[in-house]
């Protein structure tokens, strides 16, 4: 049903939901990212990507409680993203917690500037401008087995869907692409990023940050659709 | 076994910026929130605030810079350890003045990412954002290496002109300019006889055989690519001043300013013989010595050793280097 109207849009609810999906998923994974992080870096990603996340639940309870933050409509699409995006880099050590909220801030600008509720043309917008953020001030490339590796496909697969898509239709495309690309960072050795000083240990390990990226596409896609997001009439 | 004078290895930095804020409270002022320097004293014509800051160990480095001629914030992180974009960003937004703000990095991953995402917040906010890049570490210059030279003693140099530079109005790109040519006309080459102890563990980074010294270390303890005999000192600043001056741009006929830095914990008996060597070894090459700086002011925890840099000079640079400054730790 691609043309179905409001429901499967990125309502403030629907963004909402998925930033607590996440914070679920990455809760329920951490474990496993830690681990992974342990082979091929310094093994405290999964820490900070939960520590950041749980942040970012207090601070969607204190906006849904009608915390708002200056210029922004506390009811808007971008407020949940707004506010991960402060969290990550405010409170979020390391560097790839920080990078993420680059990422979170530039979904937040795309969504926030879009028609309501924003579609596919703000996520593609927004997830460009976000690797385009972490690429320049990260200097990776694709291939350096960091998150830029599932970040870029993700954004090329959100460009190359029809603007007025169904987001929930991108979302999968995204997400698709996202873990395509943080599987193929297991055979790679890691030349930039917290993978880099462990060299050949870092191969047949993919990258947790390239991971976190494609749970968080597939967080969204999976909230736009669930059950509860099915129009009730 | 060496200890640091402190009451446990995580009181050292805190403890350090608590006493460093009260001593110098008529110039500088700490923002306990952020966790930032910043002066108290800006020179009215100023357009571009100067923000610097790395890892704490290298003391008197960047706080130590702050005030009128030189830096308006400094953002220290923990031991060898970058800032958080965090102190950045609210540091940068606290100082950018009409022309926005500046951004000094030494040549470090960590320093690099975190001084990148503040500028990306700071664009973000509408504030003009730029960055010098400190490389001079000759050590460090090798295609195989990709993240490219470290940035060590020519900060100082910098730090000085750019702040000099920027008391007079200059725009940001002008200065982006004037500290992109004082940096490519700027190498330092460090040499260790002891490394600094770790603060946590009170054992050395490194053990060295007796009359051996590390030949190009960096400032956090990491390793030369090799050693060299503790030689007579002349015939060791011989090597040195020929290794920077054949990096320098142009390097025949230069006139030079020398800086000799101690990384800790040698003493400033040894570095002014130092400083002697050094001049002897520029004459006897006929470059000419126009200014020199002999103190511990890019330091390595308690490194026993020292840096050499050779800036070649012009005009302009000695101007702007000779223009007064007045902060808690610039000695002229």
């Amino acid at each position: 049903m691609p043309d179905q109207p409001g429901p499967k849009g990125l309502t403030h609810t629907a963004v909402m939901d998925w930033m607590t999906r996440f914070a679920a998923t990455v809760r329920s994974v951490e474990p496993e990212l830690t681990a992974l992080d342990q082979k091929a870096g310094d093994g405290d990603f999964g820490a900070n990507l939960v520590t950041g996340m749980d942040g970012v639940r207090r601070a969607l309870d204190a906006l849904a409680a009608g915390a708002g933050n200056g210029e922004r409509d506390r009811r808007g699409p971008d407020a949940p993203l707004d506010a991960a995006a402060r969290v990550f880099l405010d409170d979020v050590g390391g560097t790839s917690g920080p990078l993420f909220g680059l990422l979170f801030q530039e979904l937040a600008d795309a969504l926030g500037m879009a028609a309501d509720p924003p579609g596919t043309s703000a996520l593609a917008l927004g997830t460009a401008a976000g690797a385009a953020a972490i690429q320049r001030v990260g200097e990776a490339e694709v291939g350096d087995k960091t998150m830029v590796d599932a970040l870029v496909p993700a954004a090329r697969a959100l460009a190359s869907c029809e603007p007025t898509a169904d987001p929930a239709h991108a979302l999968h495309v995204a997400a698709v692409a996202a873990h395509r690309g943080a599987r193929s960072t297991t055979d790679l050795r890691a030349r930039r990023g917290r993978a880099s000083y462990t060299g050949d240990h870092s191969r047949g390990v993919p990258d947790p940050g390239a991971l976190a990226v494609a749970l968080l596409f597939a967080s969204a896609h999976a909230e736009l659709t669930s059950l509860s997001r099915l129009p009730v009439s | 076994m060496p200890q640091y004078f402190r009451d446990s290895p995580e009181s050292l930095v805190p403890d350090a910026l608590a006493g460093f804020a009260a001593a110098h409270a008529d110039l500088v002022a700490y923002n306990p929130d952020h966790g930032y320097f910043h002066t108290r004293h800006i020179a009215p014509a100023r357009r571009v605030g100067l923000v610097s800051g790395g890892g704490s160990g290298h003391e008197p480095l960047h706080s130590g810079f702050l005030g009128t001629g030189m830096l308006d914030a400094a953002c220290p992180g923990r031991i060898f350890a970058s800032p958080h974009n965090r102190q950045i960003f609210e540091a940068s937004r606290a100082v950018a003045r009409a022309d926005g703000v500046l951004h000094i990095v030494k040549n470090y991953t960590g320093d690099r990412i975190n001084f990148g995402i503040a500028a990306e917040r700071l664009a973000h906010e509408g504030i003009r954002c730029a960055r010098v890049l400190i490389d001079d570490d000759l050590a460090t210059d090798s295609d195989d290496i990709a993240v490219g030279r470290r940035g060590t003693g020519a900060t100082l140099i910098v730090e000085k002109i750019l702040g000099a530079a920027a008391d007079e109005g200059r725009g940001l790109e002008d200065l982006v300019a004037l500290g992109t040519d004082v940096t490519r006309r700027a190498r330092s080459l460090a040499v260790a006889a002891a490394a600094h102890t770790t603060p946590q563990s009170g054992t050395p980074a490194f053990t060295l055989p007796d009359n051996v010294l590390e030949f190009g270390v960096g400032i956090h303890g990491e390793r030369a690519e090799g050693t060299t005999p503790h030689a007579p000192l002349g015939k060791l600043i011989e090597t040195m001043t020929d290794q920077l001056l054949a990096a320098l741009p142009d390097s025949t006929g230069t006139r030079v300013l020398a800086l000799v830095n101690g990384l800790g914990s040698i003493t400033s008996l040894e570095l002014y013989g130092i400083r002697h060597a050094v001049a002897k070894a520029l004459d006897d090459r006929g470059v000419g010595l126009d200014r020199s700086l002999t103190g511990t002011f890019v330091s390595a925890l308690d490194m026993r050793g020292f840096s050499l840099t050779l800036f070649a000079t012009d005009a302009e640079a000695l101007r702007l280097w000779d223009a007064p400054a007045r902060t808690p730790a610039w000695p002229l």
